[in-house]
């Protein structure tokens, strides 16, 4: 990449640029004499220095998400926190049933899990989202089960931004009684309010990356409180042994840097203000109608239950990669198609809203975050007014000039 | 998606795109928008020879880069039933991964289908024959 002219930034839900007081505090933790020891040494004041550091981190992101600091598993990042949640509850509850819902709109860090369950014998229920991207809770209440034991869905969606009611299917959960739930927050700190007490959410997967922390580190929260359903506190089977770190859900020496980055990460998206979310609104409202002015411009998901953050769009009339790769050298953007080869993969998130292949794969997602500003909204959209005519004038949607 | 230089500056300039309509325009199209990939070309044949080449292309970089690449090589060369280069040899000139041939066979679909139009049209005596083939 040319770092003298850098493509404007525009890809905020696929990761963050670390913030510098974030980094600032992980390379003091790298650089201190003091602070290097091992967390779980207790043997000595150098472990001792590190484990307050570490608690310190975790009481810094329960804060941030309405937990108690002793509800916070420290994880590799959201993929493992996921993994975790829905390998350990499945194989805790193994006995209790082998039935598991969730959205096909998911994650892959909660559908390939799934899958793989699948392959071991558990049943998955995959539901339908509307062609908003949005689940009825009463779907997840008619899909539960009496061998139900997880019901995974995701807060904030990765791909389209919907915010789903959480809150009303953790009441249906609790109802059942044998169904814990999972959340999938990686993309809702800093974007909307989360109270994971005042949820009833049982386990919540948290990533740092996608807050302004580093890569490289997030956290699984497990409920303590006990509900009056009378069905106790969610359990977990733990998947790596070694040394009992994490109540022995999560074996491993813990990152004292990674931690107090992803620390300080959410202390400082726990503070921000509605007035940096209405700002996000006002450049989202920006690049929507100026993507709208050149027609044939469709939004995936709903317009109302979305964090300002995350714009997806379909454009007709043009071919996905082609699209990718006339803007690339300009605006960096996720593309609705999955480059697992030389051939594209339609987004499997807009096919479950009911796109065709052709629109799901001519899709782009905005990600706005702290960093953008109108300049940048204002070059996205004349670089796509410049590129999606181009292509289809090649493609003799439009007269050639 | 990496593309190779030429890949990249016959996408991104797209010469020769567009139609062409009159006497001695041959037009051959192949592949669906529906599908992924669609290619059309029309080709102005003077004395058997092409004298103009334009296209029409929605589809991958090297889907436009290609066809673009061919209506300018078209100029001043006699109208054969192949294409200027063979498919293999594209495939190489470009750098097209293997997952992609199909479209280049559209696109030799659609230059045939325009080089055979033109050379039963010298056969017949005919001078214009325009068969567009839906998008």
């Amino acid at each position: 990449m040319n770092t003298a002219r850098k493509p404007v930034y525009l890809d905020h839900a696929a990761t963050t640029p670390v913030d510098a007081r974030v980094a600032a505090s992980m390379a003091d933790v790298l650089r201190s004499e003091t602070e290097y020891g091992n967390p779980a040494s207790t043997s000595h004041d150098y472990g001792d220095v590190a484990a307050a550091l570490v608690e310190s981190a975790r009481t810094q992101v329960a804060a941030a998400v309405g937990a108690s600091a002793a509800e916070v598993i420290w994880t590799s990042g959201a993929t493992e926190a996921n993994n975790l949640a829905i390998f350990g509850a499945s194989q805790y509850y193994r006995d209790r049933g082998r039935h598991i819902v969730t959205v096909r709109t998911e994650h892959k860090a909660v559908l390939d899990p799934c899958r793989e369950l699948e392959r071991r014998g558990w049943e998955v229920s995959y539901l339908v989202p509307d062609k908003e991207g949005l689940i009825d809770p009463e779907q997840v209440a008619a899909a539960l089960r009496p061998d139900t034991v997880l019901v995974s869905l995701m807060h904030v969606n990765n791909e389209i931004g919907v915010v789903q009611n959480i809150a009303a299917v953790a009441a249906i959960c609790a109802r059942h009684g044998g169904a814990w739930l999972h959340v999938d927050a990686a993309q809702s700190v800093g974007k909307c309010p989360i109270d994971f007490a005042g949820l009833g959410v049982d386990l919540m997967s948290l990533s740092a990356h996608k807050v302004y922390g580093p890569k490289g580190v997030g956290a699984l929260l497990v409920a303590h409180r006990g509900d009056f359903s009378g069905r106790g506190r969610v359990q977990l089977a733990a998947l790596q042994f070694g040394g009992g770190q994490e109540r022995s859900l999560r074996a491993g020496t813990l990152a004292t840097h990674q931690i107090v980055g992803m620390g300080l990460a959410f202390e400082l998206a726990s503070t921000i203000s509605s007035m940096e979310t209405a700002r996000v609104a006002q450049l989202q409202q920006r690049l929507w109608r100026g993507l709208a002015a050149l027609g044939g411009v469709l939004r995936n998901g709903s317009a109302t239950r979305s964090v300002p953050h995350v714009l997806n769009v379909s454009f007709e009339g043009v071919e996905g990669e082609s699209l990718l790769a006339a803007i690339r050298p300009y605006v960096a953007v996720s593309t609705g198609s999955a480059c697992t080869s030389a051939l594209a993969e339609p987004s499997y998130v807009l096919r479950a809203l009911g796109r065709s292949e052709r629109l799901s794969e001519s899709s782009l997602r905005f990600g706005l975050g702290r960093t953008t500003t109108e300049g940048d909204i204002d070059t996205a959209v004349a670089v796509l007014t410049r590129e999606v005519g181009r292509l289809r004038q090649v493609a003799g949607a439009t007269p050639v000039a | 998606m990496n593309y190779n230089e030429l890949t990249r500056r016959y996408f991104e300039s797209a010469a020769n795109v567009g139609e062409l309509t009159g006497a001695g325009v041959f037009r051959g199209a192949a592949g669906s928008q529906t599908l992924g990939t669609w290619v059309q070309f029309d080709l102005q044949i003077n004395a058997g020879a092409v004298s103009a080449a334009r296209f029409l292309a929605f589809g991958c970089p090297h889907t436009i880069a290609v066809s673009a690449w061919l209506a300018e090589q078209a100029v001043g060369h006699a109208v054969k039933p192949q294409l200027p280069e063979g498919v293999q040899g594209l495939r190489d000139r470009f750098a097209v991964p293997v997952e992609k041939m199909g479209r280049l066979l559209i696109i030799e679909d659609a230059w045939l289908a325009a080089a055979a139009a033109a050379a039963a049209a010298l056969e017949y005596g005919e001078n214009t024959h325009i068969s567009r083939l839906t998008k």
